[in-house]
């Protein structure tokens, strides 16, 4: 058996998912850990930052980072992961395009604070944090925009199959072959190329389970979206949100070509559209706002407020 | 010379918006052409980009202008009914309709993009067209502006 390969895994500002898919392996963990030479990884082993901090530059080969850059700590842990590590993967939605925390960018921090803090419902008289805790960025940005990224392997979480295959690969040295097909490619139902007549809420009416969701009005991104989710939610009845973001070259804008697709099939009122598309951003650019050209230009507004 | 020094020493002048035209090559295109054959005064903020149909438009090329430094971006295309591929225009208009909504949602006023239908017969109302969107542009400001 060959030498064990060292890995550190750090978590930014995230829900742990993406760690618990790996998890989710199950026996194969078995075959997994013996090639692991774990050197960080917060919640499960007992290694400090002062431990990672310590390691000499470039010393670990694997990293995998999940979750965004949010606290002045995370962008710390971020710097320190690329200088230790050889190869760094940006693991999970979140690190590859931003994910749901950036979703914090539709308002200002503020905004966030006086949600969380200040008027939080379940808390009377509530203040800001300030005590023994990290600097909060005033926007979030993609990570991509604070360190370079060897390998990005989006998913909120990334599949069980997906990380097995992508760590195997990487493990035993070869190329990792992702099909760079979207959702649509996986999915079993039947499209007649019919436009849409009527724009449906995921709570209205009964859908045909045979039929494209889109075409009956449900609004599913799937066209828009890389497909290495082998179709789950479509296949289940549920339509698509688009968490495993644009398909290849992934630097593209989720949103707008979802827009694009949905437009050529929908070509319906103006005055209807706005009725029942009730929130377009939350709605195509629900995994990738910081990367996306309307994130862009939001980002740059609120850091020219700080300056 | 970056863009962004570009725009600093505009500024310094007088403020001229920069507006991302892009018109049909069925109606708006020749519309525009006939607007300048025949001599209609209008601003000349407008950089006209000629595509197949405004159903070739994607929602990123109005995007993509605006985070690289436009100020405003109009979309001149056929007539409901009327366009050379019997509904290119009308999912434009669909798209557009999200994308406003989107704009608004991102801090970008929507009064930065505008849709209009123009013929090739119809220079006056291309004309016209430029002239309200530079107008509404300039009340606005630069969008970089709030960026610095």
């Amino acid at each position: 058996m060959a030498e064990p390969t060292s890995i550190a895994m750090a978590q930014g500002s995230s829900c742990w998912g993406c760690f618990q898919s790996l998890i989710d392996i199950h026996l194969n963990l078995a075959t997994v850990l013996p090639m692991l030479d774990i050197k960080y990884w917060q919640c499960v082993a007992d290694f400090k930052l002062k431990d990672l901090e310590g390691y000499p530059d470039k010393s670990i080969t694997v990293g995998l980072y999940e979750g965004v850059a949010r606290t002045e700590e995370d962008i710390h842990l971020l710097k320190t992961m690329r200088e230790k590590c050889e190869i760094l993967i940006a693991f999970g939605s979140c690190s590859c395009f931003g994910g749901i925390p950036c979703l914090a960018n539709f308002s200002t921090l503020e905004e966030c604070l006086d949600v969380k803090f200040r008027n939080n419902k379940t808390v009377k008289d509530g203040e800001v944090p300030t005590e023994n805790l990290p600097k909060i960025a005033p926007v979030v940005v993609p990570n991509s925009t604070i360190v370079d990224f060897e390998i990005y392997l989006p998913g909120c979480p990334p599949t069980s199959k997906l990380i097995l295959t992508a760590l195997t690969a990487l493990l035993t040295g070869k190329e990792i072959e992702l099909a760079p097909h979207t959702v649509c490619h996986y999915c079993d139902r039947e499209r007649k190329e019919t436009p849409l007549t009527e724009i449906l809420r995921p709570f209205e009416g009964i859908a045909d389970p045979d039929r494209c969701l889109l075409e009956q009005g449900y609004i599913c991104v799937g066209s828009a979206t890389w497909g290495l989710c082998e179709g789950q939610c479509v296949n289940h009845g549920a339509t698509c949100r688009g968490c495993f973001g644009p398909p290849p070259p992934i630097t593209t804008d989720q949103g707008a070509a979802a827009i694009s697709m949905f437009g050529s099939m929908a070509p319906l009122e103006p005055e209807y559209l706005a009725e029942k598309v009730l929130d377009p951003l939350g709605c195509f650019w629900r995994f990738t706002y910081p990367t996306s050209h309307l994130g862009g230009i939001r980002i740059k507004r609120e850091e020219a407020k700080t300056k | 010379m970056t863009t962004v020094e570009k725009t600093e020493v505009q500024t310094k002048k007088e403020w001229e918006p920069q507006i991302v035209a892009f018109c049909c090559n069925w109606c708006s295109y020749a519309g525009a052409d006939l607007a300048g054959t025949s001599r209609i005064q209008y601003p000349p903020n407008a950089r006209i980009i000629r595509v197949n149909c405004t159903g070739r438009i994607s929602p990123e090329f109005i995007l993509a202008s605006l985070e690289m430094g436009a100020d405003g971006v109009l979309i001149s295309g056929c007539h409901p009914g009327d366009c050379h591929y019997s509904s290119g225009n009308l999912k434009l208009r669909a798209r557009l309709a999200i994308m406003k909504m989107a704009l608004e949602q991102a801090g970008v006023h929507p009064d930065r993009v505008r849709l209009q239908w123009a013929s090739a017969s119809e220079a006056q109302i291309f004309a016209d067209g430029v002239t309200t969107i530079v107008e509404q542009v300039k009340a606005l400001g630069p969008l970089r502006s709030e960026w610095k």
